[in-house]
């Protein structure tokens, strides 16, 4: 009950941010986005008909009716059908978001996962050359661009001019196998782009977590290293790290994927997103937004709640 | 008082890298705690009190620490030189220790009683319900009130006077033979500090352990201790039963510590008298005797030797200073 | 280890702890070689820059010639692309690029951060931090690539879109740190002293608070330059980076499609240079950050 109480007044917080999120996008998408009047007529259009298709995409109204039938829509989670394709645009989605998710699922926990296991063990040897080692690496992985790594990835496994191992481009997920085969090139790039910045950020965690006075006192009641590092330290780091990968989430899910998606050409929805943002499929475009937005304040509850669950300290207040 | 020590440290140095060079934190320090013994070790803050403290259980960070020299004997065991994990089983089961701040001390995301259970199962191998058994009957002897209650409550749940006495509880639940308190009370508000300080020494009774007990308070030590440390810049200038040590202080700097304690006088309020200048850089030590710069009895000598810890004139303790207070011919010796 | 007396130290706080502070930066950062080494690595692409922007090299960049994928050779010493351009002036003059994208986008974002974050930070809680909070909860709440596409056509294919979305996404992260240390500034005692004699709040900000966040400023800067560099390759490839000029995201974007058919010196060299510079960048940023406020890296 408390936590219903407390979940409502999250959410009604987090209007303002909606809002926000969906008045700026609104503002640059829609309004100074691409026009598609004339993509969507024949040659030589007449008046008329140049009304009439204005009048269907809604761009003969004031501005602030539309920002108003863009939040009913939110509200309603009904956003329509795609300009471009006809489709209904929450078909669309259900098509797109699923595979973004498969696509990206491996790498973002294998990332967060190695991460946190290399940052321990450099925080465990720090100052050591295993410590050196690690962040060194992970500042070597942190300068080389996404783009290379996608391209050098492709050249390596997929090319004839490397080990020619796995397709080159496209997407299946029919079977375990397919999917093993055109997800791990793409996993591979992913983890390798998120490992420098993870390590880094959780040895830091983990480090300042280590000069705490209770990580003394268990050591002045003789816990042993390992011990310490998993259960006195690693419990206590637990509010950043939640942090980091919750605040990932909503952002993996929607862009995170873009590049991948549009260098292997896996019709994923950063892929479509972008397509949308490019020539003007407005529906598709509020819709991602929309529900960008909205899985952010969701984000924002969950993670509210899993401090409570990892920290006493903290009330839901 | 005689017997072998129960511990002795021997020429203990220890050294920390810093940004501005290494900087020797104790320099060859040497001392005895007996059974059942109460040793206060008494300094300003950077005079390595605390380093001292934390080098018995060989809990100096290192890097930057170093034990560079010397030796920690325990029953005649040499810590410094023990394995790791050896000296792993002596923590919080040979020796204990108690720290300033009781609010950081303890793990902010344990239940209290799940930290000292901790403790239980690794030194003595109990089960978790024994060890919890263990914590509340453990509690209940530091007399913190509903123990049953208290042991599934976190350590911001409670008050800094209880999150001593859990600290105390913690530190005692092995029966150790040496506790080391440093600074137990300095943290706690006025009334709670004497609660706790009457509870160590009750414990160290029952429990017959000796205490070492850090601090910069001369009131706590004559209160609490049988013997005393004076430690200035790494080094001790002063060793003397308490007793002694109070009625003919030898050390110039142990008299000045000495004469800016608060005494209530209802007669008259005057300021308190100081020690003039300050404590030099550690990074940056003159020869000699460390304290000479501020000393009124200094003479030529303390600035090209380094007096060595010697008899003291009267009484039983020894010192480390050339021309001493309350020499036995009254005069200062040249 | 000494105690000086409670009052100087009042006194002094603001300017001769900041003089020490940089005093004090300089000496440990002049002693980091890794941070040196690196410091000159950095000052060699500046010089290359400079060079190209004026016109000393690389400036034949755009020159066509009948020699298409040429190999490595004395004429062209990294090779040529698919219309005979010589690689070499290119990545040269794509070291330009990068030094404007890089400084343009690092100096706006860090003046848009300082002063929207030490704005919110001194009057934390009332409707001015509300308002910022808010923005930066926003921003950071669109996704990047979807937000720079948008301002890209919004922009009407402006040269600047890139940069203008760049800042307006990354100035967040100054932000909330230089708000995060006004905070903390706002309750010393040099500040509270400032304001109990009456000294007008503008001034206080602008004298005693942001100069005290100037570490913080410089180390972000050089945060946001690496991450402008790093964003400008990924917007190159999608077709809302740089354009009319070179750039080694364009490089790259124009190696994607040429790997495959085995054609690797545009790939190549574009990514050494790219990954020299962020690299040293990179290696520079951490030791500043280590001589400036070692609490950040441990």
């Amino acid at each position: 009950m408390e936590l219903l109480q407390y979940a409502l007044r999250k959410l009604l917080a987090g209007i303002p941010l909606v809002l926000g999120v969906t008045f700026i996008s609104f503002l640059l998408m829609v309004y100074f986005g691409p026009d598609q009047t004339y993509e969507l007529l024949g040659k030589n259009p007449t008046p008329e008909q140049i009304e009439q298709v204005r009048k269907e995409l809604g761009y003969d109204k004031p501005f602030a009716a539309r920002y108003g039938d863009y939040l009913r829509e939110i509200v309603t989670l009904d956003f329509g059908y795609s300009n471009k394709t006809g489709q209904r645009v929450s078909d669309v989605l259900a098509r797109t978001v699923p595979i973004s998710l498969a696509l990206v699922a491996p790498g973002f926990v294998l990332g967060n996962m190695l991460g946190i296991a290399l940052a321990l063990l450099a925080a465990y040897h720090r100052g050591g050359w295993v410590d050196k080692l690690i962040m060194g690496g992970a500042v070597f992985g942190m300068s080389i661009s996404f783009l290379i790594v996608v391209i050098a990835c492709q050249i390596i496994f997929c090319s004839s001019y490397g080990l020619d191992l796995f397709p080159v481009r496209g997407w299946r997920m029919d079977t375990l196998g397919d999917y093993a085969r055109y997800v791990t090139v793409p996993t591979i790039a992913t983890v390798f782009v998120a490992l420098g910045y993870n390590t880094r950020f959780y040895r830091a965690v983990i480090v300042e977590e280590m000069t705490r006075d209770h990580v003394r006192t268990a050591m002045a009641y003789g816990t042993p290293p390992a011990r310490l590092l998993y259960r006195n330290i690693l419990k206590n780091s637990l509010i950043p790290i939640i942090t980091r990968i919750m605040f990932s989430i909503p952002l993996v899910v929607i862009s995170g994927s873009l590049i991948i998606e549009s260098y292997f050409g896996i019709p994923g929805v950063g892929k479509v997103t972008f397509d949308a943002i490019t020539s003007g499929d407005q529906p598709v475009l509020k819709a991602v937004v929309g529900l960008t937005a909205v899985l952010f304040v969701l984000t924002l509850l969950v993670t509210d709640i899993l401090y409570r669950a990892v920290d006493p300290r903290v009330t839901l207040k | 008082m005689s017997g072998e020590p129960l511990l002795s440290v021997d020429n203990l140095s220890i050294e920390f890298s810093t940004e501005r060079g290494v900087v020797r934190a104790v320099d060859n320090v040497s001392f005895d705690v007996r059974a059942g013994e109460t040793l206060g070790i008494v300094g300003e803050s950077g005079c390595g009190k605390t380093v001292t403290g934390l080098s018995l259980l060989r809990l100096i960070p290192s890097p930057p620490g170093r034990i560079v020299s010397g030796s920690i004997r325990l029953r005649g065991k040499d810590l410094v030189a023990l394995p790791e994990r050896d000296m792993r089983a002596i923590r919080g089961r040979d020796i204990s220790m108690i720290f300033q701040e009781p609010m950081t001390a303890l793990n902010p995301v344990f239940t209290v009683g799940n930290q000292m259970a901790e403790v239980l199962r690794r030194h003595k191998g109990l089960s978790r319900r024994q060890a919890l058994a263990g914590a509340i009957d453990m509690l209940h002897r530091v007399g913190l009130p509903d123990p049953a209650r208290r042991v599934k409550e976190y350590p911001h749940q409670l008050s800094g006077g209880m999150r001593q006495r859990v600290m105390i509880g913690m530190a005692l639940s092995c029966g150790p033979q040496i506790l080391v308190a440093d600074e137990p009370t300095t943290a706690l508000d006025v009334t709670t500090q004497a609660q706790v300080m009457e509870q160590i020494v009750a414990l160290q009774k029952e429990f017959d352990m000796a205490v070492i007990l850090i601090t910069h308070d001369l009131g706590v030590v004559a209160e609490s201790c049988q013997r005393a440390l004076v430690m200035y810049c790494g080094r001790v200038v002063e060793d003397a039963p308490v007793k002694s040590l109070f009625a003919t202080p030898h050390h110039p700097y142990t008299s000045g510590l000495l004469r800016s304690v608060a005494r209530i006088r209802p007669d008259r309020v005057a300021s308190l008298p100081v020690i003039p200048g300050m404590v030099p850089d550690l990074a940056n030590l003159p020869d000699g005797c460390r304290f000479r710069e501020r000393c009124d009895n200094a003479v030529a000598r303390c600035a090209g030797e380094t007096p060595v810890l010697d008899a003291a004139p009267v009484g039983e303790g020894v010192v480390a200073c050339f021309n001493p207070d309350n020499a036995a011919s009254g005069e200062p010796l040249s | 280890m000494s105690s000086a007396s409670p009052v100087a130290d009042v006194a002094t706080a603001p300017t001769e702890g900041r003089r020490s502070l940089w005093s004090k930066a300089l000496y440990k950062f002049t002693r980091d070689r890794l941070g040196m080494g690196a410091l000159a690595v950095v000052l060699l692409y500046g010089v290359i820059a400079a060079g190209a922007a004026a016109g000393l090299w690389g400036q034949d960049w755009a020159a066509l010639s009948d020699a298409t994928w040429a190999a490595a050779s004395a004429d062209h010493w990294f090779g040529t692309n698919r219309i005979g351009q010589d690689i070499f002036a290119r990545a040269l003059y794509s070291t330009r690029t990068a030094f404007e994208v890089g400084f343009v986008v690092a100096i706006a974002s860090t003046i848009v951060g300082a002063l929207l974050g030490a704005a919110a930070g001194f009057f934390s809680g009332s409707w001015i931090d509300e308002i910022v909070l808010w923005l930066m909860g926003v921003l950071d709440s669109i996704p990047f690539y979807l937000f720079v596409a948008a301002i890209a056509y919004a922009m009407k294919g402006s040269p600047f879109g890139m940069h203008v979305a760049m800042v307006a996404t990354f100035w967040t992260i100054t932000g909330r740190l230089v708000r995060g240390e006004v905070i903390k500034l706002k309750g010393q005692e040099f500040v509270e002293a400032a304001r109990a004699i009456g000294v007008p709040r503008l001034v206080i900000i602008g004298r005693h608070i942001l100069p005290n966040t100037f570490h913080i400023l410089l180390v972000q800067a050089t945060i946001v330059f690496v991450a402008a560099i790093k964003s400008e390759v990924i917007l190159s490839f999608l077709g809302l980076g740089v354009k009319d000029s070179v750039s080694w995201g364009l490089m790259i974007a124009e190696a994607a499609n040429e790997v495959q058919n085995g054609h690797f010196n545009n790939f190549i060299w574009a990514s050494v240079f790219l990954f020299g510079l962020v690299m040293a960048f990179n290696l520079f940023s951490d030791a500043l950050q280590d001589a400036l406020d070692p609490r950040q890296v441990a």
